[in-house]
Formats: structure tokens, sequence, C-alpha cells
């Protein structure tokens, strides 16, 4: 069992700069997600931490050891990639063993171990087939079993369901779940699907344009984010973003007036609020907003308000609600909990 | 209908191909009176092996073929010893330069370009350099000469060949095999090498079907100690011999044979092996 630690470290590609200075500590046995999107640098930092790239700066512990240079096959890694990378020309068999025999174990441990291993993913019965006739679950459980079956102290998984359908998808996240319950192992897991973050990660990494932007549990993330592209990057549908202005201690957005505890000189500023924190009242407090769109999702239902500013916000409500397009209405916000990011970096203001 | 007319061309243009094979095997078996026949003979009238007699066998013919040596083992096992071991030596070394290209872009994007650019040269311009430098080196007419320069030549063919095979691999199959302990030789050996099997036989026919009918470097570059098939043919077109067409076509559907038992031999490979890049990209 191995934690793995980043010291400054970057991967830079021509010009591109991949990562870029990440500084992280990946506790043992945690469940990591790397979350961001494409272009972000979470492939290239797994690809690094993996040794399949090496890094332009910085260092890699793996454990107590720096495997900075270390060759992939030293580092006691287990990786499942993107598009599986099944060996096409080996049965089920021996892509799951090819490990195995690459480390020299006899034969007949080998095979026992082989069968054990393909039980507890299920896939015993296809140990003939090639990989080329498995569906997309079972390619995906064969995969798994070619990792797990050296014991690695490390996982790393880049974007391994993405190939999957929806459905699937969903059962495979409680599988991996259920597995690193399980293996005990650390799992470093990389996808662009926040969705999949939320649901998996002990611990996400947010990355976007090679730097980590905030690292910390799923909810909290969630509810204090550092910045706005954190705050826009999780939740469906996406945090509202309202620019406006502050100034005397109050937030302007064409006609949204809220009264703020926030300091600092006059600037331009950004509210974010999630749309379960936008209630739709026809209270007489609030703003008048006019319905322009709603979306059933069936327990919830979406609504999207023109109230007159630069952009139309959306509330999330019940599915009880009676509601239509064009109807008016008045709007109120959860008032603990919006949030103020500064307009020109983005960072959250502090309340 | 579009079937029908599309089969009726394919067709039609096998028999254009296939027909100078076709009157090459009819007259290596003909009789000396039907080798220039108005109207022709489209089969042998009387079928002879009198004309093979004369090429493997000399003295035991009816007929006297001159002076030249038109025996053919000798010339065949030349052929079959330079263009074998040049085409396996250029598909060794070739595959493994396809693969450092790539894989590790040795040489820079454009190197790959810069390589096939030696194939744009016409092998005179170069052949007469070469004479200079095998007499200096002692490799005229020497098979290690003649193989020397058929591996420099069909490097560049190999190379293309192979980096399209190879770049149909996906590197994440290496990467897989290397995270789970497989040296970089033993990727080689366990996952690029059976991937690639069918494009190692496909490019080793490729060129050894170029080496095997060289003539102009072969001419060259030889005298009389190395003597390959088309050289041999060749000689029927000098005033010595005259118009010795059934020998001739008797040393061609000879010099055709090792081609298409090796065609035969391969064929599972031949199929997928030509689709290469006609596929996905």
């Amino acid at each position: 069992m191995a934690g793995v630690r980043l010291a400054k470290l970057s991967k830079t590609f021509g010009t591109t700069r991949a990562v870029r200075e990440v500084d992280l500590v990946i506790p043992d046995g945690e469940f990591t997600v790397f979350v961001g999107p494409s272009g972000c640098g979470k492939t290239t930092t797994l690809n690094l931490i993996a040794g399949l790239e090496g890094p332009t700066s910085g260092d890699i512990y793996i454990g107590d050891d720096r495997v900075t240079e270390w060759e992939p096959r030293d580092r006691n890694l287990g990786m499942v990639f993107q598009s599986l990378a099944l060996f096409p020309h080996m049965s089920v068999f021996d892509n799951i063993a090819f490990p195995l025999r690459i480390k020299k174990v006899p034969a007949p441990e080998a095979a026992a171990r082989v069968v054990a291993v393909a039980k507890t993913v299920r896939v015993d019965h296809l140990l003939d087939k090639r990989p080329a006739t498995l569906s997309g679950g079972e390619a995906q459980r064969v995969a798994l079993a070619r990792t797990i079956i050296v014991k690695p102290a490390v996982f790393l998984m880049d974007e391994p369901l993405s190939s999957l359908d929806a459905k699937l998808r969903v059962e495979m996240r409680t599988e991996l779940k259920r597995l690193h319950a399980t293996l005990k192992a650390t799992f470093i897991y990389v996808t662009h699907d926040q969705a999949e973050a939320m649901t998996m990660a002990d611990r996400i990494v947010v990355m976007n344009g090679g730097l980590v932007q905030q690292v910390g549990p799923p909810l909290s993330l969630y509810n204090e984010p550092v910045n706005r592209f954190v705050a826009g990057f999780f939740g469906v549908p996406a945090m509202n973003f309202v620019e406006g202005h502050l100034a005397d201690g109050r937030f302007t957005a064409g006609p949204l007036r809220l009264p703020v505890s926030l300091r600092g000189p006059a600037r331009p500023v950004t509210l974010g609020v999630r749309p379960e924190h936008v209630r739709v009242t026809a209270e007489a407090q609030g703003w008048p907003a006019t319905v322009s769109l709603i979306e059933p999702m069936g327990d919830e239902t979406l609504v999207f308000l023109d109230y007159g500013g630069p952009a139309s916000l959306v509330a999330k409500v019940s599915a009880e609600e009676a509601i239509a397009p064009g109807q008016g209405r008045r709007i109120a916000f959860n008032a603990a909990r919006l949030l103020f990011f500064e307009g020109e970096s983005g960072g959250r203001i502090a309340p | 209908m579009f079937a029908v007319g599309r089969h009726a061309v394919l067709l039609a243009w096998t028999a254009v191909t296939l027909f100078p094979i076709y009157w090459m095997l009819m007259t290596s078996f003909k009789h000396a009176g039907e080798w220039v026949t108005w109207p022709p003979r489209w089969v042998p009238h009387a079928p002879t092996l009198e004309n093979y007699r004369a090429v493997l066998a000399p003295g035991t013919s009816t007929f006297e073929l001159g002076r030249q040596t038109l025996k053919v083992l000798k010339p065949l096992w030349d052929s079959l010893l330079v263009a074998g071991v040049s085409s396996l030596a250029a598909v060794v070394l070739g595959s493994a330069l396809a693969y450092s290209l790539a894989r590790f872009g040795t040489g820079g994007a454009r190197y790959p370009y810069n390589l096939l650019s030696i194939r744009m040269v016409p092998p005179i311009v170069i052949a007469v350099p070469f004479v200079v430098y095998y007499v200096t080196l002692r490799l005229l007419d020497t098979y290690t000469g003649l193989i020397l320069i058929y591996v420099a030549t069909s490097l560049p063919y190999v190379i293309w060949m192979m980096l399209a095979f190879i770049d149909d691999v996906p590197i994440e199959l290496e990467r897989a095999a290397r995270v789970m302990g497989a040296s970089r030789f033993r990727v080689l050996g366990s996952v690029v090498l059976p991937l690639v099997t069918s494009g190692l036989v496909v490019t080793f026919l490729f060129v050894f079907i170029l080496n095997w009918s060289e003539l102009l470097l072969a001419m060259t570059l030889t005298n009389t100690e190395v003597s390959t098939i088309p050289i041999t043919l060749n000689k029927f077109q000098s005033a010595n011999e005259g118009r010795a067409y059934g020998p001739q076509a008797a040393i061609g559907t000879i010099a055709t044979l090792p081609v298409v038992v090796l065609g035969f031999v391969i064929q599972k490979h031949l199929v997928r092996g030509f689709s290469f890049g006609l596929i996905r990209k």
C-alpha cells in the first residue's frame, strides 16, 4: 500500500504547459478523482505518475520512494486505459495472465489466480474468448481483472468508463467503488464527467489549464468552491452566474439589488447561485420575472426565468409546482447560499 | 445490374493483366516452329519440355543455344540468395527504424519524408558512382555488394510500409504492457510483433519482388561471378543469342514461380496486409 505525492510537478509539450507546478498529496488507500475539461492536464498528470511520460521538472513519490525517473514497470502500479487496451491477439485468459507471465509466476499458480480473479469480476465464463467478441461491460471487467491480478499498490484509471453506455456506466461506478472498498488500494481516477467525480471520489482534484484549482471532498467542492471555474464545473444544471457590480454594501445587476456584507472597493463581481437555491414564489417579496421555458425532469422541474438582467436564471423546483411558460412569478434567493466571485479573477470572495 | 457491369470490367482487366503471363507460359512449352507464327497458336500444338531442358540442362537439348551460359540454375540461386537476404535484412532493419520513427519521433516530423526522397533518385544516377565505390571497396561483382545496395534501396519502402502498420497498433496497448511490467523488448515481442506480422510478411514480399526483378543495378554492379535472373533474361535481347523465345519464356516462367509460390504460402496475410491504410484514418 502506498500513497502518492507530487512535488512541483510540471510537464511542457513544445510551448504548451500541460501540467504546471502541481503539488499534491494523495493519501494511501484513498479514492482520488482528477476532474476537469479536456486539455486540463489531468491525463498528463496520470501518465506522469505512471511513468509513461517524463516530467519537465518536479518529482513524483510513491510510498517512500522517489520514482521520478523509474520505468513504469518498477512502480508497482495498475492502470486501466480509456480504450481498455486489451491485447486483441490474446484470449481473455492470456490477457489476464499477461502480467503474471511477465513476473514469471509458474503456470499452474498463474492459471489458478486467473480463474480466481476472473470469478471476482464475473468474467470466468469468457476466458477462451477474444477481446473483440466481448461486450463493453465484459471488456471493462476483463481490463479490471488484468489490473487487479497483481495487487498493485496504486490503481490508475484514465476515463475507463467513457466507452460504456449511460446505464452500464452507472453500474460500473458502483462496482468500482466496491472494488476500492475490497482492495483498500490507492485509486487515482481521471474523468471529465463531474457526476462520476462526485459519486465516486473520496477527494476530488479539480484541474484547469494545467493548474490544480481545488482539492477536497465532493460536497465541500460543491458548496465551497474556491473560484468561479470550480463552482461552474459541478452541478447539473450548472450554477447561475449573474455579472454585476458591488458598491456600498449592495450587489446590483439590472433590476436585482441585494444587500451584501462584502467589503472592499466598488468593483465588478459575479453572483453565483445554484438552481436549487433559487425560489420561485407568488408572494410579494422578491423580483418579478417571467417564465420563459420549463424542462420537466420527472422528480423536479427546471424553470428558466427572465428577470430583466443580463441572462436568464435557472431554478429547480418541485415537479408538483403548477408552472407554465409565459407566467409571471417572483424570484427570491436563499441568502445563505449565495456565492460571490471577483469579476476579474473569478476568485471567490470570502463572506 | 451495376454488379454485373463491375464484374465484367474486373474480369476484362484480369484478362488483360494475366495475358502476358499466359503467353509466356504457353510459349515455354512450344517447339521452335511455333514461337512466331501467324495466326498465333493460343496453345502449343505438341507441348514440349525442350525449352526447359535447354535452360536447365544444356547439352541435352536438340538445339544449341550458343556459347553464352543460358543455364538458369546459377542465376536462380544467385537471385534467391541476393533478393532473399537483402529483403530479409531490409525488413528487419526497416521495421526497427519504422518503430523508432513511429514511437520516439526519431529525426523529427519531416524525417520520414526525407527518407522517401531517396526513392526519388533514379537508380542510374547512383549506379555509376557506386561502380567507383565498389571497385575501391572490392565489392564489385560480389554477393555482399549487390545485397548491400538492395538493402539500401529497399529501406525507404520498408520504413514507409511498416510505419503504417505500426501506427495502426494503439500506443495504449504498449503502455498497458509496460505498466504491467514488460520491458521495451518484451513489449515489442509480445504485443507489437504479433500485431504487425501480416505487415511484415507483406512488406517482405513487396521488397522481395522488387529485388528479385531488379535489373539496372545488378547489371551495373555485377559481371560474371554474380548473375541474377533479370540479367539472364536480358541476355536474350542481345544479338548473340538470336531470338530464342522458347528458352526465354521457360526462364521467365521459372523466375515467376518463386514469387507465385511465396504468394500462396502467405496468402492469409496478403488480404489483411494489402488493406493497410485503407481502413480507419
